[in-house]
């Protein structure tokens, strides 16, 4: 062979075994631009792995820690407290309605957001051109599947995969303990509040569905929704369990609650009361659409069980 | 007869006073919104912000954010702000009430109900709701428009008395059904009570193509009714002995500031204080003289909402303070300081 | 009678304001051009009533008025306003106009509202306000000056709208005695040199006895009498429409009946 087709050759090589290696480098099996279909229905596009990220729902932000993209994390709302290090990340103030001009200045690539009431946000957001992903988890499984959606959009849909079988494992356990009670066997559940005016989950609200999956029933399962219901309701209901989600709060006030809601006039009967089966949990984990579901689960079963 | 006048016979040519107004008004209005360019969750500098406006930037964050985000809001509150004053000095006027406001005709409850009916049924209209809202909106406020106008045939035939009667009867009304709305819907109760709060922050070019010429018209249009509005301060009565045929002047006024208001209000929600206070300042500085006070409300209104809604977006950034609750605790004390002036 | 000298004619005049008893009954007479008209009457004879019915705002249930040779409730109410003006017993202004703002709103029936006032509308304003001596109030504050003073700025702005036929309602109620006389020489110039024909209603019977060419006395809606000062002030029909037996004397100079207590 002459000079010029051995440099030819090695060059080629040298090409091939370059892009080779780029292609490896990339641990990802993703590849952007990428197109996906958000909880709203809406065709987005992501021309690159987003390194700049705002969350708009503290759910979303458990989960960018959970898939351990905290880095990434530009911006999150006064709302988003777990995990511990929520506080040192850049605040952009309320989830609705939303600061544009602060959310405009961090200069994102990503913006994950949340249904519900921050809906009316949306439009405007993408009318400002920022790549917006909306989420909609009303389920559990919903849940799992927004977590692989944050995955796949940030280019790590490998990682995930672990988190979600973990995660899926844990449930499966819980379930097939459950399916061995009989449903006579299953205590009535009524979720109370430490407010005089009573709202309490029915069908359709991620409490309801992990109650009956940790084996309760939920006196309030035939409403939908959020409602609120009279103190005469639940003394008809005649309910096993008291629980009752809170935000962070102390021992003193966890028995001052207890104790308001044994005496509160007319449910003297009732055999939660009468047995005190009241239980203060941490409402975070049955509120949010994140991974900590499962351990809100958990902590039901053994409520209900042990 | 029909040059121009100077100062005859000790009367001050209006024509006069109000071109010297309206070029003191629009240059003011022009100087304050530069200024509230300045002020935001994120500082610019003043300089940045002129070359922006002339030349245009490469920072795009910086040019969206001016262009996109800022001026539109100042714009549609200057808007808002011209249009609150200007009806409600013109409702002052025609109710001859000091302490009439824009919305004491019940337009704005029907906006507020059809507003919060909008939000409570997103589920209906899927995540582009937010764009039908002003739809909603406007029909709520025509909807009662149309009671009020009918109830106002059945008790008073069309009177002062039987239009404001009818305007607090529906309000009571729809807020009343606003109240149930709001306590039926616990997912939707915060969007629905910022709604009411009002709320520039959604401000874009689009809205304000829609706003803008309903709203310039509809003040003109109050504008020539000036001479009319002023002869109705002597009494109904003396209005007529005037040859002003009362009963129409009043469903003119009546139909075409509830226009206005609806138009503005679907989207922005209720402000208040505005259409009250303002029209006194206005008054205040020029005189009662509707042609010439009816349009410095309209200028003083837009620069006191931008302003009110300079500190909305300032004080406690990145959260804003729902710019209703701004104008209320800055008009409040500057009302009752305005009557204890008057009553000196 | 129609005559080509009477400015105005009632005709059969019935009002009521809901079919309910009736305010006025079948009211009939005739104003010739320049004359003075007092209308006097106990309280709750229906004078104001007869008032609003003339100048037009309120419509009667039966009968016809004409306003010179025109059937006054088939004109609109901006052309009425070129022909009669009124000066009211007394108004609260609701917002603070100037007194020479309040006299130039005299002028609206003649303004277009387009085009704006002219020249003359000014000066026709201000010689209003001369002629009723209150040029001095000009600058003031409409809701600051006495009832006096604000009596005479509406009576200015009444002279300013032109008219043929002014009406007046009480107007002397808040003048005090100097003022009193010297409105009432200026009503009897205005109908001299203006051509003026005037309405006024009185409640002051001497006042009215005084000032008046003819006197129309009504009387729970109807009227009573309708003459010259002398045929109405006669003790029997005093008596009979106020229930009070008078003492009767004549005017030392003007030789028109005057009523003692």
């Amino acid at each position: 062979m002459n000079i010029f087709k051995k440099y030819i050759l090695v060059f080629t090589f040298l090409l091939f075994t370059l892009n080779l290696f780029l292609l490896m480098g990339s641990a990802n099996t993703v590849n952007y631009p990428l197109t996906i279909i958000d909880d709203t229905g809406t065709a987005v596009t992501i021309p690159q792995e987003p390194q700049r990220i705002i969350s708009t729902a503290p759910s979303n932000t458990e989960i960018l820690f959970d898939l351990g993209l905290q880095e990434k994390i530009v911006g999150i709302t006064n709302y988003c407290n777990f995990p511990e290090e929520t506080k040192n990340i850049e605040k952009i103030g309320e989830i609705s309605p939303l600061n544009f001009e602060k959310i405009v200045s961090l200069n994102p690539d990503l913006i994950l957001a949340y249904a519900g009431f921050q809906l009316k946000e949306i439009p405007r957001l993408r009318e400002l051109g920022l790549n917006t992903i909306v989420l909609e988890p009303l389920t559990l499984e919903d849940t799992f599947k927004s977590v692989e959606m944050i995955a796949n959009v940030c280019g790590i849909s490998d990682k995930d995969s672990l988190l979600i079988d973990n995660l899926t494992q844990r449930v499966n356990i819980i379930k097939s303990k459950v399916s061995k009670i009989p449903i006579s066997a299953r205590p009535k559940i009524f979720v109370g509040s430490t407010f005089e005016t009573i709202f309490t989950p029915g069908a359709g609200t991620l409490f309801n569905e992990l109650i009956t999956l940790a084996g309760g029933q939920n006196i309030a399962a035939d409403l939908s929704f959020w409602k609120k219901i009279s103190p005469e309701f639940v003394a008809q209901a005649e309910p096993d369990i008291i629980i009752v989600p809170v935000g962070a709060m102390n021992q003193e006030e966890e028995s001052k609650i207890k104790s308001n809601i044994s005496q509160r006039s007319g449910w003297s009967n009732i055999p939660a009361i009468k047995n005190q089966k009241i239980f203060i949990v941490n409402e975070d984990l049955f509120y949010r659409a994140v991974p900590r579901l499962v351990d809100g689960l958990e902590l039901l079963y053994g409520i209900f069980y042990e | 007869m029909n040059k121009p006048l100077t100062e005859i016979a000790g009367y001050t040519n209006w024509r006069k006073k109000l071109i010297l107004m309206l070029l003191v008004g629009s240059l003011s209005i022009l100087g304050v919104s530069l200024i509230c360019l300045n002020f935001g969750v994120v500082a610019i500098n003043p300089k940045d912000i002129i070359s922006l406006l002339l030349n245009g930037t490469q920072d795009k964050t910086k040019n969206l954010i001016i262009w996109q985000l800022r001026a539109p809001r100042i714009a549609l509150g200057v808007i808002t702000g011209a249009a609150l004053s200007t009806v409600g000095g013109a409702f002052q006027g025609i109710l001859r009430n000091p302490l009439a406001d824009p919305y004491i005709l019940g337009v704005s409850a029907g906006a507020a109900l059809g507003a919060c009916i909008g939000i409570a049924l997103q589920h209906v209209t899927g995540y582009l709701f937010a764009s039908y809202l002003p739809l909603f909106a406007f029909i709520g406020a025509m909807l009662s428009l149309y009671l009020v106008y009918q109830s106002s045939k059945i008790t008073y035939s069309a009177n002062s008395t039987g239009l404001l009667l009818a305007g607090v009867a529906i309000t009571f009304l729809f807020s009343a059904l606003i109240t149930i709305l709001l306590a039926i819907s616990r997912k939707e109760l915060q969007s629905m009570v910022f709604w009411l709060m009002g709320d520039l922050s959604a401000a874009n070019w689009e809205k304000i193509s829609i706003i803008t010429l309903p709203a310039i018209i509809g003040c003109l249009l109050l504008f020539f009714s000036s001479l009319d509005l002023n002869a109705l301060s002597l009494g109904e009565e003396e209005a007529l002995h005037l040859g002003i045929n009362t009963g129409k002047l009043r469903i003119r006024i009546f139909l075409i500031g509830s226009i206005i208001i609806a138009s503005v209000v679907s989207f922005t929600g209720l402000i208040g204080f505005v259409g009250l206070v303002i029209p006194h300042i206005a008054r205040l500085l020029v005189g009662p003289d509707h042609r010439i006070m009816l349009p410095a409300s309209a200028f003083l209104g837009g620069i006191f909402l931008i302003l009110c809604d300079v500190l909305a977006r300032t004080v406690i950034a990145p959260t804003e303070i729902p710019i209703g609750a701004i104008t209320a605790i800055v008009g409040a004390p500057l009302f009752i300081y305005l009557l204890r002036r008057k009553n000196k | 009678m129609a005559d080509n000298n009477n400015i105005l004619t009632l005709k059969g005049v019935h009002f009521s304001y809901n079919d309910n008893r009736e305010i006025l009954s079948d009211i009939n007479f005739y104003l010739p051009k320049g004359e003075l008209l007092g209308i006097i009457g106990p309280n709750g004879s229906g004078k104001t009533t007869l008032l609003n019915i003339i100048s037009g705002i309120l419509k009667p249930k039966k009968g016809e008025i004409s306003l010179l040779n025109q059937n006054l409730n088939k004109l609109p109410i901006e052309q009425i306003a070129k022909f009669i003006s009124v000066v009211p017993q007394d108004t609260w202004v609701t917002f603070n106009f100037k007194a020479k703002e309040v006299v130039f709103m005299g002028r609206l029936p003649y303004i277009s509202r387009l085009k704006g006032e002219t020249l003359g509308d000014y000066q026709i304003s201000r010689e209003a306000m001369k002629k009723t001596h209150s040029l001095s109030l000009s600058e003031n504050n409409i809701q600051e000056i006495s009832g006096g003073e604000r009596q005479r700025v509406f009576m200015a702005k009444a002279l300013a709208q032109t008219p043929q036929l002014l009406l007046l309602d009480e107007f002397t109620s808040h003048l005090d005695l100097n003022y009193k006389y010297e409105m009432l020489n200026l009503l009897k110039k205005a109908l001299k040199e203006e051509g003026l024909t005037i309405i006024s209603v009185f409640h002051d019977l001497n006042l009215a006895s005084i000032a008046s060419h003819r006197l129309l006395l009504l009387n729970e809606g109807k009227i009573e009498k309708i003459g010259a000062p002398q045929e109405v002030l006669t003790k029997e029909i005093i008596q009979k429409a106020y229930g009070v037996k008078p003492i009767l004397i004549n005017h030392p100079s003007l030789k028109v009946p005057q009523v003692i207590m």
